[in-house]
């Protein structure tokens, strides 16, 4: 059965460590190595970085499904077109969010209304650690 | 042995003098001290040749290089390379003394020159002390001065510091044994320390800096100086093999070349930070500071370049 864990922080600068701090905690309780770890914490800590910079966040909302060995992490809700487009949108020789996102994660999609809508990352460890 | 072959002997610039002016080592170091060439000719006693020859060349170098004579300049400027390069083994022994507290031995190294020739530029020819006593605590100072001022840039706990530099060492150890990037459970046994604690060092030791490579080694800017990067052996020809892709993408301008590199390896090539860390030289841990710290001048300058008013002028609104 999957597991869940809900977060919601007020939105700052510091909020954003806590979040990195929770979601390395979870990463390390599935054994996944520091590799795996550092992409999902770098994938999580620049949708943060950006979704700070366009939206005008009261809280940050983090909520990690986390079953089968993977972990499926959806953060929002979110509200701005640009920050939507970034995530979604990107070039092949730009290391742009969605190029990122796209190389550190498994998979990426943006659930919900383009007024309100969720950014959902998902991985899985990419190397066996036992 | 005649005097023209004495000269070829003792002098530690190997210069070749002008036909006609022809000049032995002593005739030099005398008329450095004031007494000229007709004085008491026996070398100094009692010194051993090397710190003879420490003497001579900072004489050389510190009575030369302001010199309105283009030629003593020259020989001031090449006495100063030769000591360096002569010095450079005490740089590299005491930079070793250092090399376990999580920087790189390359970049110790670098920094310990520049204390090297603080001491070289610096030293009082009036005091009679070695160049070696003068030298080693101004390399040991600088290399010390770099851990202090471009290490951490937040107050960090002492043990967390220190259980950081461990972690540095653990995980380059773990790598090759494991083949792998290892997990946080695994550093924490290796590091004797709680999953935790290994977590707080590893977020913590995003507050800690590095110098650029792109740095002048005298902190001074400017064209002709070189970088510290261009001390750096090794990696320079792949630097350049994948310039011509990644000097394109946009913001890339913005970051050194090692960053770019290492941005090129991760998200172009697919290689892991474990990877990059082998193939670069230096820890996993600072490929992961590294790539942190580009990204975020990336997302800045990315940040201009990608807004919608600039796609839609460039007609790049509908990809």
């Amino acid at each position: 059965m999957a597991e869940r864990i809900n977060l919601e922080v007020p939105a700052g600068p510091s909020s954003r460590d806590t979040v990195l701090t929770v979601v390395a905690g979870i990463c390390a309780r599935l054994d996944y190595s520091l590799d795996d770890l550092d992409d999902v914490r770098l994938a999580m800590d620049m949708l943060l970085g950006d979704a700070l910079d366009l939206e005008k966040l009261e809280t940050i909302a983090v909520q990690a499904v986390l079953g089968g060995g993977s972990m499926k992490l959806t953060a929002g809700p979110f509200h701005t077109a640009e920050l939507r487009r970034r995530v979604t949108v990107g070039r092949d020789d730009c290391i742009d969010l969605c190029l990122l996102l796209r190389r550190t994660m498994d998979a990426v999609t943006v659930e919900g209304e383009d007024s309100s809508f969720c950014v959902v990352l998902e991985r899985r460890p990419r190397e066996a650690s036992r | 042995m005649s005097g023209r072959d004495e000269h070829r002997v003792n002098d530690p610039l190997d210069l070749e003098a002008p036909p006609g002016q022809a000049r032995s080592l002593e005739d030099e170091d005398e008329e450095l001290q004031g007494r000229g060439p007709a004085g008491d000719s026996h070398p100094p006693r009692g010194r051993d040749e090397s710190e003879k020859q420490d003497q001579f060349l900072l004489k050389v170098y510190h009575y030369g290089k302001d010199s309105d004579d283009p030629q003593e300049r020259r020989r001031a400027i090449e006495a100063r390379q030769k000591l360096i390069a002569m010095y450079l083994p005490l740089v590299r022994s005491l930079a070793r003394r250092y090399a376990s507290r999580g920087e790189h031995f390359d970049d110790l190294v670098q920094v310990g020159a520049i204390g090297l020739i603080k001491a070289i530029d610096r030293f009082d020819l009036e005091r009679k002390v070695e160049l070696t006593t003068y030298a080693t605590p101004n390399i040991v100072g600088e290399i010390k001065r770099y851990f202090r001022d471009k290490g951490w840039s937040v107050r960090v706990p002492r043990g967390l510091q220190e259980l950081n530099i461990r972690l540095n060492k653990v995980i380059d150890e773990l790598v090759p044994k494991l083949q792998r990037s290892p997990t946080i459970s695994e550093l924490a046994e290796a590091a004797n320390a709680t999953p935790e604690e290994v977590l707080e060092a590893l977020e913590t030791s995003q507050a800690y800096n590095s110098v650029s490579l792109q740095a002048s080694p005298n902190g001074e800017g400017g064209e002709e100086d070189a970088g510290l990067i261009d001390y750096l052996g090794g990696e320079e020809e792949a630097y350049d093999t994948m310039e011509d892709r990644t000097t394109l993408a946009p913001g890339f301008a913005k970051l050194d070349k090692r960053e770019r590199y290492i941005l090129h390896l991760r998200f172009f090539e697919g290689l892991t930070q474990s990877q990059i860390a082998e193939r670069v030289g230096i820890s996993q841990m600072h490929v992961s500071r590294l790539i942190r710290r580009s990204l975020e001048k990336l997302r800045e300058e990315i940040g201009e370049l990608d807004s919608p008013e600039i796609l839609r002028a460039s007609g790049d609104d509908d990809r």
